[in-house]
C-alpha cells in the first residue's frame, strides 16, 4: 500500500542576514496510514522545520528556499497552489504545537476556537460545529466540557490547553496528525496523560501520528517507526523495536545512553553526548556529526555520509561511515556499560580523528 | 470591577484637586506677569492698583484665595470669573466645548481611518517598497510640527489666501452654532484642521500598528490559526489585528484625552474657538482663573478618559481582571 | 495709548518667526517713504453706501465700558459706536474737534474753570433711547473714580477736577467740581490752573456719556456689569437685547455691530458709510491675518500689524492697500539714570553717540516704518517743529550720527572716568528685554552695540507682559536697561507723551512708565510751567522746551518715530483713525 506521507529529498534553506541555513538537508521518510512515525533530534536537528514544511506554513517565510518532494497520497504538496494546501490544512493534516498557551489565541474562547477550525472546512451551522467541539473535548477528556467550551485559555491548565490543542487537532477527522514536541512544556505527570491519549485516539481515529520530540522516552510508547535527525539529515531511520535494540549511529547511541534506564546499574553514569549542536549556517564538512563522535576517522571530515539500509534489515537505514561490523560491535561495549573510550578499545576501533572539540565548526 | 471604577473615581478627584493647587501655586510663586497692573493699565495710581487688588480677592493670603476657590468650585460648580473680563470661567468653558469637541473628535476618526489600514497594510507587506515609502511618509508628518504642517496648509490649500484654493482656511469656524445646529458650515471650516491634526496622530498610529502587528504575526497562535487552514486575511484581521489592536484603543483613549483639553497649536493657527485657544489667551493674560479652569477641565478628560481606556481593556482581553 | 497692539504685533512676529524662519523683522532695501504720512491735512475718499467689512483681530477689546476702556483695539471699536466730548477728524488728526460738544470750550482766564456746551439731539441706542445730556457725561467722569470701574487715567489727567478723589471710592460718588447748571452745559472747576492738559484729554473715552438711571444698577456691583450692557452714542453699536445686554459680544470670539437706529447723521463728522460689520477674534498669526486681508475681500486690519515679510509683499504688490498711521510716539532704550553706570551723564551720552540707531530702526521695518528719533515729541505733533524738526539741533553732538560716532562715544567716556574710553567695569548689567520678535532682535542689537564699548549686560528674555509688570514697570526690580520700551499718546498735547515719562513726581512703584526714573528739577519745573500754558504756540513752545531738556538729559538711546501699517483689502476705501491707529470704522466704505 503506497505510504500516507512520503516526504523525499526534501531540502529547507533560509537566506537570512546572517548567511545562508540549511535548515534541512535532503530529507526522506514516509509514513504509513494509520502508524505513527516519531522524529527525533535536538533543537536546530531540522525536525521542526521539515513538519512545517509538509504543512505549506514555510512558505509563510519570504526568505525561504524549498526543494524535493512531498507527497501526501500521492500528490506532491510542495507544487500544490497555496489555496490547495490550504483546504488540507487543519482538515487532512493537522498539526499541534509545544506551547498550549501561546499557540492559543488568548482573547476568544476555546469554544470560539474550535468552532472556528471546524467552519473553516465544513459548512455547517455555529450550534453544529458548537456541539462537535463539545463531543472533542469530551473525547480529549476534559470533564464537563460543555461548561468548559465557554472559558478561555488562560482559564485552563497546561495539561488541559494540550488536550484543548489536540482536540482542535483531530476536530476534523484528518488523516495524518503532526505533534511537535507536544509534551515538552508539561511536567512529567501529564506528559504521560498526554501521551496516552495520543496513543488511544490513534488507534480509535486510526489517524496516522508524526510525533517530533527530543525525547526518545517519548518516542518509546507511541512511535512504530522512528527517524532520527542531526544538523537537518535523516542519520538513522527503522522500525521502533530496530532503534531501540540495535541502533547503528553514535548519534543514536548518544542518545539512548544518555537516559536514565530502570535497568541500568545503579552505579553507572549517564553519558551525554559532548559538545553542542553545530551551526546550521557553518556546518561541519563530510559528517555533521564528526566534531562529537568518539569514533571519527580522517576520511568523515570529507564525506558525507549516505543513509543506506543495513544488509541484514532493508526497513533499517544509517548514515555513517564506520563498517557496519565496527558499529555493531561499539554498540554490543555500549550496551554492556562501557564508555566510548572503552568500546574503541575493545572494538578495535583507531581514534584517527580529533578528540571531541566543543565547537561544531570544523575545518577540514 | 465596580470596586475598582469607584476607587479609580475617588482618586481621579483627589488627582484634581492635587492639580488644581500646583497651578495655583505656580500662579502664586512664580507669575509671568501681575494680573491686577495688567489691568489696571499704565500709570495707574497706587491707589487704583490697590483697589482692583481687593476686587480681584487677590490681597488675602494664598491659603484664602485658594480655599475660597475650591470652596466655590466643589460647592457651587463655580470656576469663577476671568479677571480680564469678569464673564464666568464655567460660560466661556462650556461654550468653547463643541467647537474643541468637533475639532477632536472628526480628527480622530479621519486618522483612524488612514492610520489603521496603513499599519495593517505595511506590516503584512513589510520590507517592501510600499511599506518603505509609507513609513517614509509617515516619519515625515511624526517630525512635522502641527503649527508648520497648519501654516503650510493655509498657503496652499486656504481659499483665502492658499495657492491652490480648496478648503475654508483661518478663522472660518461659524460665529455662533455648533455641529449640530449648523452643520455644513462647521464641517467645512473643519476640514483642514482635521486633515492637519489628524496627519501626525495618522502617522504615529500606522507606525504603531505596524510595528504591533508585525509582532503579533510572529506570535504562536498565529501560526495556530494557519495551522487550522483559514483563510490568510481571517489571520490576519480576526487573530492578529484583533491582538495588535488592544494597545492602540490604549493610546487612542489618551490622545483623545489630551485633545479634549484643548488642541491649542491646531486652534490657534486656524482660529477655533475651542478651550485650547482660550487657554492660550487666557496664560497670556494672566488670567488665573481661566488658566485653571482649562487646566482642570483638561486634566478631567485625560484622567477621565484613562479610567474609560482600562474599563474597555477588561472587555477587551479577558486576561484583564480588577 | 498703550502697548497692547505692539505686545499682539510681538507675539504675532514670534508665531511666524518660529514658523517660517523668517529673516530679521529687518528688512533693508526699497524706496523709503519716511516721515510719516498721516497727521496734517489730509483728503478723506467717499464711497458708496451700504455694505460690511469684517475687521480682523488676535484679541478682543479689552472693555466695552467706555468708563474701563484703554487700549488701542478697545479704541478701534469704541470710537465708531461711541462719542466723546471731543476728537479727531481723520482730515485732521492733530486738531481736536468737537463731537458731542457744541463747540471748542470756554476756558476761564484762571485756566481754572472749563466750560462747555453739549449738542441737544444726540440720542442714545434702544433700549435707552433718549438724548445726552450734560448729566450724563458729569455720571461718565464721576464712575471713573469709583473702585467698580477702575480706570487707569482717570486720577492722572482729571485728578485736578475739585473734589475728584484720590483713592478709587466705593461706590460712584459724586464730584463737586462737576456741575451741570442745565441740561446742555457741563462746567468742571480745577484746583490748578491745568486746563489746557484737561481740554486735550477730553477726546478719551472717560467723556463718553453713560446714562445713570440706566447704568447705576450695573454700577452698583464690583466689578461693574455696565461692560455687558454699555449703551452707545455712535452711529453704530453692538447688537444687544431689549434689556441691554450685548449679545454681539462673544468676548475671545466676534463682535458683532449694527447700525444705530438713533443715530442722526448731521451731528456727527462721522459719514458711516457701512450697514454693518464684525471684528473676528482669534487671528493671533499676523502673516496669515494680513494675507487674508490683502488677497481677500472687504477685510481690514485690527490690532495687528503684518509682520516684515508681508509688509514687504504690500509694498511691493499691494501698494493701494497699504497705508500709514503715525504711532504718535517714540520708541526707545531706556537707561536707569539712578543706578551706576548710567547715573553719570557723560556715560549715557556715550551710550547713545556710540549706537547704531539705523540698525536699531532696521530690526524694526528700516526706513519704511519712520525716521530715526532723536527727541520724544514725533512728527506732527504740536511742539515737533519748535524742538527742531526731524533733524536733532546741533547741541546735541552725541544725536548727530544715525551709525554712531565711536570717538565721540570714546571722548566722552573719557570724560566720565574712563581714559581707556571705554567702560571697565566687570559687573553684569541687568537687562530685561522682550522674548518675541520684533523686539527680541532690537534688544540684541542694543546688546551688541553695548558690549563694543565695554559693557557686559546681564541679558534677560521675558514676555512683554512680564516685562511691564513685574520689571520695567518696577523701579524696585533695579533694571538698569530697558531696550524695549516706547510710549505712545494717550491725546495730542506735549504732557500726553512728557509728563508719564519724564517728570520727576510721575514715578510709582508699579506699572510705572518714567522708566529712566529721571528727576531732574529743571525739567519737573519747565513741566510745571508747560502745564498751565494755555493752548496755542506758546504752549507747543513750551513743551518743546521739555523736550529738549529731556534729550538734553540723555536719559534714552531714542530710535524710530514709527507709523503703524495697515492693511484693507483691495474693495475697501480705507481711512484710518490716527488715535487708535487702525482704520476708522466709521469712514469706511466699499468701492
Amino acid at each position: 500500500m503506497a505510504p500516507l506521507l512520503e516526504v523525499k529529498d526534501l531540502s529547507v534553506t533560509f537566506d537570512t542576514e546572517d548567511g545562508r541555513v540549511q535548515a534541512v538537508d535532503k530529507v526522506s521518510y514516509t509514513v504509513e496510514s494509520g502508524k505513527a512515525l516519531g522524529i527525533v533530534g535536538e533543537s536546530g536537528s531540522g525536525k521542526s522545520v521539515s513538519s512545517l514544511t509538509v504543512m505549506g506554513l514555510t512558505r509563510f517565510f519570504s526568505n525561504a528556499i524549498i526543494s524535493g518532494e512531498v507527497l501526501f497520497e500521492g500528490r506532491d504538496l510542495l507544487k500544490a497552489s497555496d489555496d490547495e494546501i490550504r483546504n488540507l490544512r487543519g482538515n487532512e493534516i493537522s498539526m499541534i504545537f509545544q506551547d498550549p498557551l501561546s499557540s492559543l489565541h488568548p482573547f476568544y474562547t476555546i469554544g470560539d476556537q474550535l468552532t472556528e477550525a471546524i467552519r473553516a472546512h465544513r459548512k455547517v451551522s455555529r450550534a453544529q460545529a458548537m456541539d462537535r467541539a463539545v463531543e472533542m473535548l469530551g473525547l480529549v477528556g476534559i470533564p464537563e466540557p460543555r461548561k468548559r467550551v465557554a472559558g478561555y485559555p488562560h482559564e485552563f491548565s497546561g495539561g488541559m490547553r494540550q488536550r484543548v490543542m489536540i482536540a482542535m487537532g483531530l476536530i476534523n477527522d484528518p488523516k495524518l496528525l503532526i505533534a511537535d514536541e507536544p509534551t515538552t512544556a508539561l511536567d512529567v505527570t501529564v506528559q504521560a496523560q498526554i501521551l496516552d491519549l495520543l496513543e488511544r485516539l490513534q488507534r480509535e481515529l486510526d489517524t496516522a501520528i508524526v510525533l517530533i520530540t527530543h525525547d526518545l522516552g517519548v518516542v518509546a510508547e507511541v512511535a512504530d517507526e522512528i527517524a532520527v535527525m542531526y544538523a537537518g539529515r535523516v542519520v538513522e531511520r527503522g522500525q521502533k523495536d530496530a532503534i531501540f535494540a540495535k541502533p547503528r549511529h553514535p548519534y543514536t547511541w548518544g542518545l539512548l545512553r544518555s537516559i536514565p534506564r530502570l535497568d541500568q546499574a545503579r552505579g553507572d553514569e549517564l553519558v551525554p553526548i559532548p559538545g553542542r549542536p553545530p551551526s546550521l549556517i557553518n556546518r561541519p564538512h563530510g559528517c555533521a556529526f564528526h566534531p562529537r563522535c568518539p569514533y571519527v576517522q580522517p576520511d568523515h571530515m570529507r564525506v558525507v555520509p549516505p543513509l543506506e539500509p543495513l544488509a541484514d534489515d532493508a526497513a533499517h537505514l544509517v548514515a555513517c561511515l564506520l563498517p557496519e561490523a565496527q558499529r555493531t560491535a561499539l554498540w554490543n561495549e555500549l550496551k554492556a556499560g562501557g564508555t566510548p573510550e572503552e568500546a574503541r578499545a575493545r572494538a578495535g576501533v583507531t581514534s584517527a580523528g580529533p578528540p571531541v572539540v566543543a565547537e561544531g565548526s570544523q575545518a577540514g | 470591577m465596580l470596586a475598582f471604577v469607584i476607587r479609580r473615581i475617588l482618586w481621579m478627584i483627589v488627582l484634581l484637586i492635587i492639580i488644581s493647587f500646583v497651578t495655583f501655586m505656580i500662579f502664586s510663586v512664580l507669575p509671568s506677569a501681575d494680573p491686577v497692573l495688567l489691568r489696571a493699565g499704565r500709570n495707574a495710581s497706587p491707589e487704583l492698583v490697590k483697589s482692583i487688588t481687593k476686587t480681584l480677592g487677590l490681597d488675602k493670603p494664598w491659603y484664602v484665595q485658594y480655599g475660597k476657590y475650591m470652596q466655590n468650585l466643589v460647592l457651587h460648580f463655580d470656576f469663577g470669573y476671568s479677571y480680564q473680563n469678569n464673564i464666568s470661567v464655567r460660560a466661556q468653558i462650556m461654550d468653547r466645548m463643541p467647537a474643541t469637541a468637533t475639532l477632536a473628535f472628526g480628527a480622530m476618526i479621519i486618522w483612524l481611518l488612514i492610520g489603521i489600514p496603513i499599519g495593517i497594510f505595511s506590516a503584512v507587506r513589510r520590507g517592501t517598497w510600499a511599506d518603505k515609502s509609507a513609513m517614509g511618509t509617515a516619519l515625515v508628518f511624526i517630525s512635522a510640527p502641527v503649527y508648520w504642517l497648519g501654516l503650510v496648509s493655509l498657503y496652499l490649500f486656504s481659499k483665502d489666501i492658499g495657492v491652490w484654493p480648496i478648503f475654508d482656511g483661518a478663522g472660518t469656524y461659524p460665529t455662533s452654532g455648533n455641529i449640530f445646529t449648523n452643520p455644513v458650515a462647521v464641517i467645512q471650516s473643519l476640514i483642514l484642521p482635521w486633515l492637519v491634526l489628524a496627519a501626525s496622530f495618522a502617522a504615529i498610529y500606522a507606525r504603531f500598528l505596524r510595528g504591533n502587528l508585525t509582532e503579533v504575526l510572529g506570535e504562536d497562535y498565529i501560526r495556530t490559526a494557519r495551522s487550522k487552514g483559514l483563510g490568510e486575511r481571517r489571520v490576519i484581521y480576526k487573530h492578529g489585528v484583533r491582538s495588535a489592536i488592544t494597545p492602540i484603543v490604549t493610546i487612542l483613549g489618551l490622545d483623545l484625552g489630551i485633545l479634549l483639553g484643548g488642541a491649542i497649536l491646531t486652534e490657534t493657527v486656524f482660529n477655533i474657538p475651542g478651550i485650547g485657544r482660550l487657554a492660550f489667551d487666557s496664560i497670556q493674560k494672566s488670567d488665573l482663573p481661566t488658566v485653571q479652569g482649562t487646566v482642570l477641565i483638561g486634566a478631567f478628560f485625560i484622567i477621565f478618559l484613562n479610567l474609560v481606556v482600562d474599563i474597555v481593556y477588561a472587555f477587551l482581553d479577558p486576561r484583564v481582571r480588577y | 495709548m498703550s502697548r497692547r497692539s505692539l505686545r499682539y504685533a510681538l507675539v504675532a512676529c514670534m508665531m511666524v518667526a518660529l514658523s517660517l524662519a523668517v529673516a530679521a523683522c529687518g528688512s533693508s532695501n526699497s524706496s523709503s517713504t519716511s516721515g510719516s504720512s498721516g497727521g496734517g491735512s489730509k483728503t478723506v475718499p467717499t464711497g458708496k453706501k451700504g455694505g460690511s467689512v469684517t475687521v480682523l483681530s488676535a484679541g478682543d477689546v479689552d472693555y466695552m465700558d467706555p468708563g474701563q476702556m484703554y487700549y488701542t483695539f478697545g479704541y478701534q471699536v469704541g470710537y465708531s459706536v461711541q462719542r466723546s466730548l471731543y476728537f479727531f477728524s481723520p482730515k485732521d488728526s492733530t486738531k481736536e474737534i468737537p463731537d458731542i460738544a457744541a463747540a471748542a470750550p470756554q476756558i476761564s482766564g484762571d485756566f481754572k474753570t472749563i466750560t462747555i456746551k453739549i449738542k441737544p439731539n444726540i440720542k442714545y441706542s434702544p433700549p435707552v433711547n433718549r438724548a445726552v445730556t450734560s448729566a450724563d457725561v458729569k455720571y461718565a467722569i464721576e464712575r471713573a473714580f469709583s473702585a467698580n470701574v477702575p480706570n487707569a487715567y482717570a486720577v492722572g489727567y482729571f485728578g485736578d477736577i475739585v473734589g475728584a478723589p484720590k483713592t478709587p471710592t466705593n461706590g460712584v460718588k459724586q464730584i463737586s467740581g462737576i456741575t451741570t447748571p442745565d441740561p446742555q452745559t457741563l462746567v468742571i472747576k480745577l484746583s490748578k490752573p491745568s486746563a489746557g492738559t484737561v481740554y486735550a484729554a477730553m477726546v478719551m473715552p472717560i467723556t463718553m456719556p453713560v446714562p445713570k438711571e440706566y447704568a447705576s444698577r450695573f454700577d452698583a456691583k464690583n466689578p461693574s456689569t455696565y461692560n455687558q450692557n454699555v449703551v452707545f452714542t455712535g452711529p453704530y453699536m453692538v447688537k444687544n437685547n431689549s434689556g441691554g445686554q450685548l449679545t454681539g459680544w462673544k468676548p475671545g470670539k466676534s463682535i458683532s455691530v449694527i447700525r444705530n437706529p438713533n443715530w442722526d447723521a448731521s451731528t456727527d463728522f462721522r459719514p458711516a458709510y457701512l450697514d454693518s460689520w464684525e471684528v473676528q477674534e482669534g487671528n493671533n498669526d499676523a502673516a496669515v491675518a494680513s494675507k487674508r486681508i490683502l488677497q481677500g475681500q472687504s477685510l481690514v486690519q485690527g490690532d495687528g500689524a503684518p509682520p516684515a515679510q508681508v509688509l514687504q509683499q504690500a509694498v511691493n504688490s499691494y501698494k493701494s492697500q497699504l497705508s500709514f498711521s503715525p504711532s504718535g510716539g517714540t520708541r526707545y532704550i531706556a537707561l536707569n539714570t539712578k543706578l551706576p553706570p548710567f547715573n553719570n551723564i557723560n556715560v549715557r551720552k556715550a551710550v547713545i553717540a556710540s549706537f547704531d540707531r539705523n540698525a536699531l530702526r532696521l530690526t524694526r521695518g528700516g526706513a519704511i516704518v519712520g525716521p530715526i528719533a532723536w527727541g520724544y515729541l514725533p512728527p506732527n505733533f504740536p511742539g515737533f517743529k519748535e524742538s527742531g524738526g526731524l533733524k536733532a539741533p546741533s547741541q546735541f553732538d552725541y544725536l548727530q550720527s544715525d551709525t554712531g560716532n565711536a570717538q565721540l562715544a570714546a571722548s566722552y567716556m573719557k570724560k566720565a572716568g574712563y581714559p581707556s574710553g571705554k567702560y571697565t567695569g566687570s559687573e553684569k548689567l541687568l537687562t530685561i528685554a522682550t522674548n518675541a520678535d520684533p523686539g527680541k532682535k532690537t534688544a540684541e542689537v542694543a546688546q551688541a552695540q553695548f558690549e563694543k564699548l565695554g559693557f557686559k549686560l546681564n541679558f534677560r528674555e521675558v514676555p512683554q507682559d512680564t516685562l511691564y509688570t513685574k520689571f520695567c514697570g518696577v523701579p524696585k526690580s533695579d533694571y538698569i536697561v530697558c531696550p524695549n520700551v516706547g510710549f505712545f499718546k494717550d491725546f495730542v498735547d506735549g504732557s500726553s507723551l512728557l509728563v508719564p515719562t519724564f517728570y520727576g513726581p510721575s514715578i510709582i512703584p508699579a506699572n510705572n512708565t518714567n522708566w529712566p526714573l529721571l528727576n531732574d528739577p529743571k525739567v519737573n519745573q519747565l513741566v510745571q510751567t508747560a502745564q498751565g500754558t494755555p493752548p496755542g504756540p506758546k504752549r507747543d513752545q513750551a513743551w518743546a522746551n521739555v523736550n529738549l531738556a529731556v534729550t538734553a538729559d540723555a536719559p534714552a538711546v531714542p530710535f524710530v518715530w514709527d507709523n503703524q501699517p495697515i492693511v484693507v483689502s483691495k474693495n475697501v476705501n480705507d481711512v484710518n483713525d490716527d488715535y487708535s491707529n487702525g482704520p476708522f470704522m466709521a469712514f469706511l466704505s466699499l468701492k
